[in-house]
């Protein structure tokens, strides 16, 4: 920790802010007059702009501080909190985030956001800005001691907290500078001569030097009319402050004690190096296959028991691992609040937006990776799933359409759901669609889901009109890749007229699976053990009957099955006891034949080149404790195989 | 050498801006994310200088500082705190409260260790 | 990617496809491996057919000799691995080659290249990035990133580059 870039840290504490901002503000949206919120808004900002300065982000800086003076006035009761400014904010925070981020910024975008932001606050104004009729103006000598440069003291701030009081009229008197062989750089020898008029009371004034005061001189002086009025020389005395008594223990050579107390409990870590963290994991759990199996080819007891110790230790810390990498999805969902504000202002749809489950931990990186198919899902929604005010008043439904973002855990898995209460899919028109774009025949017959399915199909589209929100180029095929990607599956039902709901079912980590090892042809394969449902061994009669139509009966169910020796070629004679592993995605169901089954196994997924991307049956491949490679199998892939009418033609060719 | 200091302030950049500087000078520097804890970290250790921010979350600096200077321990604590140009108002309750001196952010890390070492010296 | 830059020499390790000789950049070379157990992937082309554990990482073992339409021999005692690190798809990405020997690393003189494919006209011509000689032999400087995007296929009806695909 000690070791890390306060310029890297402030990236991330900016990012946080921000994020923090836009919380803040959209709970604003609903309730005005939160004064926590309106706060803590205030500070976010202020701790912004303060930071930004201390490390070179200056443009951030200077652009916060007028979102910061707005809030400012909105925290003193001088402004409401209008929709009008939520939105300006909104809009300048966004900005914010690219100065944070170092991205590049349009001309003019700065000046734009400011008079939205000027605007918003004019428009909001409870109270006018008193500008009093009391405005008087004050003259202002003062002088540092010679060594406030060398203190540390600077004068500038001073100056300019004068002139935040009102116009100003700053003059440097150099009276007191010696000629050039006499003068010492490093001392200060300048006195300042100012004019400023405000109406903030003389006491303002003094206060921009309370704490210098003791060292300086100051003569402040009301400006009458006639210039003659000359007040006595009024030092403010008070000495008090910088007469503290040294603490006992400030200049005794002790050594910092090592038991400091442990303060900020949390602790940041830049991902990369849980990832790093997490490669090495990976590495010892595949050290540690090789050591059990070396442990099983030796009588050495000790060795065995050593090995028993590593691969429980390796266990947990696996375990440990993930949990460290998890996070709550409520940080994903929040950021969702933003979207359903603006596309409830794009539509002009009311929308009641509500999470739940926010608790619910996933991996980082794939809440990462689930952000852009959320969005997408959540803009379809609104745009597609849910009706004007006026359409829903029509058939009798509340003019405000609700959309519900929901996760809960299950088993090894996260399900995330996004509910709508709209219109429904519209099988009619997937159906034309379908058939317009030749993805199905002319009155072929499908079942409900399968027509659901079609709109995950790769170029499908349902909008007629594209609008700017869902005509993005991403389509529901491209959701459903991302998705796949994370070994995840997508399903959607739909009730007419009452709303659909897309099912997002992720596993709950990338990096490592339990995998159930199995043998085809001379070639190990992993199955994820998550998807595995019951090994059964393939019946002899079953085996030479199954020639042309490859299903077997469990428990009075048809369950198509692959036989992946003759699907991967391998040219080989089958094992006498062949087994079936049935695997399932959620509803679909499809049995493996294997020749045989090797046992569980820790599987350090390790991804395959884009050279083998195109394959389609495995997801990833991992490490053997020998040293040897064994592919993963894309169970959805295979279901999806299993489960075309072709299927069993081609596993069977 | 080596006196003891305590940095009370949400912003972490901040508050690692301010060790990398004081441990460069042989101090051992002491991190709070906010008022409150920054009481518990005085309350249980021994510090001969407290640099505080002024605006943060749960507590914030002028509770601090009223908190600290209510508590004989901490009676005679230098407490230096960070402030904004636009903070014209809040330094005289900063005063009030009892702090020490202030320093305007944004700071060079040469103004900051020539602060400190002036009030530790005192 | 090789520097344009007509007159520089390039440091190159030079190998051996079913008697044609080869060669890359020395600095696209990572390792140069004895051969290793390799893990067919069951309907990936022979051109990438396998994957093999190179210190913990799953890489392709891509094979040349099927972008140049070369006999493969059963592997020998000079059978080698060559690790290369080459973008693929916009990543940098650790390939492994099939070599069938691997000689020293040498520098060609750009000065005794020659574009004309006269050797290699029964190959795509945009596989090869130019062909230089010594000593009388003739060397060919593969062209990596066709032949990746064209994923080793021969027919001309392969797109040139994946952005046109």
């Amino acid at each position: 920790m000690s070791g890390q870039d306060p310029v890297a840290i402030f990236r991330i504490e900016a990012r946080d802010l921000l994020e923090q901002v836009e919380l803040d503000l959209l709970t604003l949206a609903e309730r005005q007059d939160d004064r926590e919120t309106i706060d803590a808004v205030f500070r976010s900002l202020h701790t912004l702009k303060g930071s930004g300065a201390m490390f070179g982000f200056d443009a951030l800086a200077a652009f916060t501080h007028h979102c910061e003076t707005a809030f400012d006035r909105v925290r003193k009761g001088e402004v409401a909190a209008s929709p009008a400014l939520i939105s300006a904010v909104l809009a300048a925070r966004d900005h914010m985030r690219a100065l944070a981020e170092g991205e590049p910024t349009e001309p003019g975008v700065e000046e734009a956001l400011l008079d939205d932001l000027r605007r918003a606050v004019d428009g909001a104004g409870a109270a006018p800005v008193s500008t009093p009729p009391s405005a008087k103006t004050w003259r202002v000598r003062f002088s540092l001691p010679p060594e406030t440069f060398v203190n540390g003291g600077r004068p500038l701030p001073l100056l300019d907290e004068l002139r935040d009081l009102g116009p100003c009229e700053v003059t440097a008197v150099t009276d007191g500078v010696p000629a050039v062989e006499d003068l010492n750089p490093t001392d200060c020898r300048l006195a300042w001569d100012v004019v400023v008029t405000t109406e903030q009371p003389r006491s303002a004034i003094e206060d921009v030097f309370i704490f210098v005061i003791d060292d300086m001189t100051l003569d402040i002086t009301e400006v009458v009319d006639e210039p003659a009025a000359q007040a006595v020389a009024e030092v403010v005395p008070d000495a008090k402050v910088a007469a503290i008594e040294p603490p006992k223990a400030a200049n005794s050579d002790a050594p910092p004690a090592e038991g400091r107390p442990r303060v900020a409990e949390m602790l940041r870590v830049p991902a990369e190096r849980l990832d790093e963290l997490m490669d090495r994991v990976g590495e010892l759990v595949i050290a540690q296959s090789r050591l059990k199996q070396v442990a099983a080819s030796s009588s050495d007891q000790n060795l065995m028991t050593v090995s028993e110790q590593i691969e429980q230790l390796a266990s947990e810390l696996r375990e440990i691992m993930m949990v460290v990498r998890m996070v709550p999805v409520g940080q994903l969902f929040g950021r969702f609040r933003r979207l359903i504000h603006d596309l409830a202002i794009e539509t002009g749809k009311t929308i009641n937006f509500a999470t739940d489950g926010e608790t619910t931990e996933l991996d980082k990186t794939i809440i990462e990776r689930l952000a852009d198919p959320l969005v997408h899902l959540i803009r379809n929604a609104a745009d597609h799933g849910l009706e004007t005010p006026e359409q829903r008043k029509a058939s009798g439904k509340p003019e405000t359409g609700h959309i519900l973002l929901a996760a809960r855990q299950s088993g090894a898995e996260v399900v995330i759901t996004i509910t709508d209460d709209g219109r429904g899919v519209d099988r009619a028109r997937v159906r034309a669609k379908a058939e317009e774009n030749g993805l199905i025949q002319p009155g072929q017959v499908l079942t409900d889901n399968e027509l659901l399915q079609l709109i995950f199909a790769p170029g499908f589209s349902t909008a007629t009109a594209v609008t700017n929100l869902s005509g993005r180029g991403v389509g529901m095929d491209v959701v459903k890749k991302t998705i796949e990607g994370l070994r995840g599956a997508i399903e959607i039902t739909s009730t007419p007229g009452q709303g659909s709901v897309v099912s997002l079912r992720i596993p709950l980590t990338l990096a490592i699976i339990d995998g159930l090892l199995v043998r085809v042809g001379a070639s190990r394969y992993v199955i994820p053990l998550s998807s595995v449902e019951e090994c059964v061994e393939l019946p002899v009669e079953q085996d030479l009957r199954s020639a042309g139509r490859s299903l077997v009966t469990l428990r009075d169910q048809l369950v198509p099955f692959i036989r992946l020796r003759q699907m991967f070629n391998t040219g080989q004679e089958p094992d006498p006891h062949q087994k079936i592993v049935v695997v399932s995605t959620g509803q679909e169901r499809v049995g493996l034949v294997v020749d045989q089954i090797l046992g569980d196994h820790q599987t350090v997924i390790k991804p395959l080149s884009p050279f083998h991307a195109a394959v389609g049956a495995f997801s990833g491949a991992t490490i053997l404790g020998d040293g040897g490679v064994a592919l993963i199998l894309d169970i959805g892939c295979l279901v999806a195989a299993g489960q075309r009418p072709d299927a069993q033609l081609r596993a069977a060719g | 050498m080596s006196a003891s200091i305590l940095t009370v302030d949400d912003s972490a950049s901040l508050r690692q801006a301010i060790k990398i500087a004081l441990t460069g000078e042989g101090y051992a520097v002491s991190e709070a994310p906010d008022g409150q804890a920054g009481v518990s970290a005085a309350d249980a250790g021994d510090f001969q200088l407290i640099i505080t921010d002024l605006n943060m979350p749960v507590m914030d600096g002028l509770t601090m500082i009223r908190t600290l200077r209510g508590k004989p321990k901490h009676a005679g604590v230098p407490i230096i705190f960070l402030t904004t140009e636009s903070d014209a108002d809040i330094k005289a309750q900063a005063k009030a409260a009892g702090a020490t001196g202030w320093l305007t952010k944004p700071f060079n890390p040469d103004q900051l260790i020539t602060v400190v070492k002036k009030v530790l010296a005192k | 990617m090789i520097a344009d830059n007509a007159n520089d020499p390039i440091e190159a390790l030079t190998f051996d496809l079913h008697g044609e000789t080869f060669a890359l950049e020395a600095g696209l070379v990572r390792e140069v491996l004895d051969l290793l157990p390799e893990t067919a992937v069951p309907g990936a082309p022979p051109f990438v057919g396998a994957v093999i554990n190179f210190r913990g990482r799953v890489i392709p073992l891509v094979d040349l000799r099927v972008a140049f339409e070369l006999d493969a021999p059963p592997p020998t005692i000079d059978s080698r691995i060559v690790v290369i690190e080459h973008p693929l798809d916009g990543e940098p990405t650790l390939i492994g080659l099939r070599a069938d020997k691997v000689h020293e690393v040498t520098a060609i003189d750009r000065a005794v290249t020659e574009d004309a494919p006269r050797v290699g006209l029964k190959w795509r011509a945009d596989f090869i990035r130019f062909l230089a000689r010594r000593n009388g032999d003739v060397i060919v400087i593969p062209d990596l990133e066709q032949i990746f995007a064209a994923r080793g296929q021969t027919a001309v009806v392969t797109p040139l580059h994946p952005s046109q695909s």
